[in-house]
């Protein structure tokens, strides 16, 4: 929050906000089954508070919960009641993550980094995010110059970044300030 | 309508260290229909986040279950 214009552009390990999972690395974080209980945890914790809104809304839903690649996931499915948690972009699925997120903390008393999913959205949008990456990167590549893209969310700036490492000879970063924060592609030097 | 603040106050409830200090009213005036939030001294700073982000997100989630065009204010209780 205290970005200052000179830091704007910056490569993703100075990220201010690491815990967003906005580096390239972290998918890959090593974890012992410690750990994996810790996150199983959350996912009990953060399950009771997203069943009994749920309830309160009376909207028809079944929580599933898992642990992949180093934290906690809770995903919502059911009738198309969701949509309205969904919220255009993705917008009300953020927030309610934050949410779920601090419920979590104020009973662990850790940060959390649980990703929600709600009626399959983050699963479709990083199909067409990851496929927006590569074909990018591989235009970078191909005429030698950066690509900005539009202002994403730090979710969708992760998918994009992953998807771009993935192609040879360029490299990504993000620049700007939340909520225009954006991924640049650049050839690599 | 108390669906809304129902909502609202479980999800306030389960970011606060003072759960059972938390309620919240709807309040109809002529201005409009405006849900607030009363909590612990304590925990002001909490509901409202850094840099308003919490408060942001709850009103965020009460525009997407039908609460648009419903203020939403956080007020402390010692007042």
């Amino acid at each position: 929050m205290a970005e200052t214009a000179q830091q704007a552009v910056e490569s993703e390990p100075a990220e201010t906000a690491p815990a967003e999972g906005d580096t390239k690395t972290e998918a890959g974080t090593e974890h012992s089954p410690e750990a994996d209980e810790g996150l199983v945890q959350e996912g009990d914790i953060a399950g009771d508070y997203l069943e009994r809104l749920l309830d309160l809304l009376d909207y028809d839903g079944d929580i599933d919960l898992d642990v992949e690649g180093g934290r906690a996931v809770v995903s919502i499915d059911g009738g198309e009641d969701l949509d309205k948690l969904v919220g255009p972009r993705g917008n009300v699925l953020e927030a309610l993550q934050e949410l779920t997120r601090l419920a979590v903390q104020q009973e662990t008393g850790v940060r959390s980094r649980l990703m929600l999913d709600i009626a399959g959205w983050r699963a479709d949008r990083r199909e067409e995010l990851s496929e927006l990456g590569r074909t990018t990167a591989e235009q970078v590549a191909e005429a030698g110059e950066p690509a900005r893209l539009k202002p994403m969310t730090p979710f969708e700036r992760k998918v994009v970044h992953d998807a771009v490492a993935a192609v040879k000879g360029v490299t990504s970063e993000s620049e700007g300030e939340e909520p225009r924060r954006r991924v640049v592609v650049v050839p690599e030097t | 309508m108390s669906f809304l603040a129902d909502s609202l106050e479980h999800l306030v409830r389960g970011i606060v260290e003072h759960p059972d200090d938390v309620r919240v009213e709807l309040i109809t005036t002529r201005r409009g229909r405006t849900l607030e939030v009363h909590v612990h001294p304590d925990d002001l700073g909490k509901v409202i986040g850094r840099g308003g982000r919490t408060a942001t997100a709850l009103r965020t989630v009460m525009s997407g279950i039908g609460g648009r065009g419903v203020r939403v204010d956080v007020v402390d209780t010692d007042r």
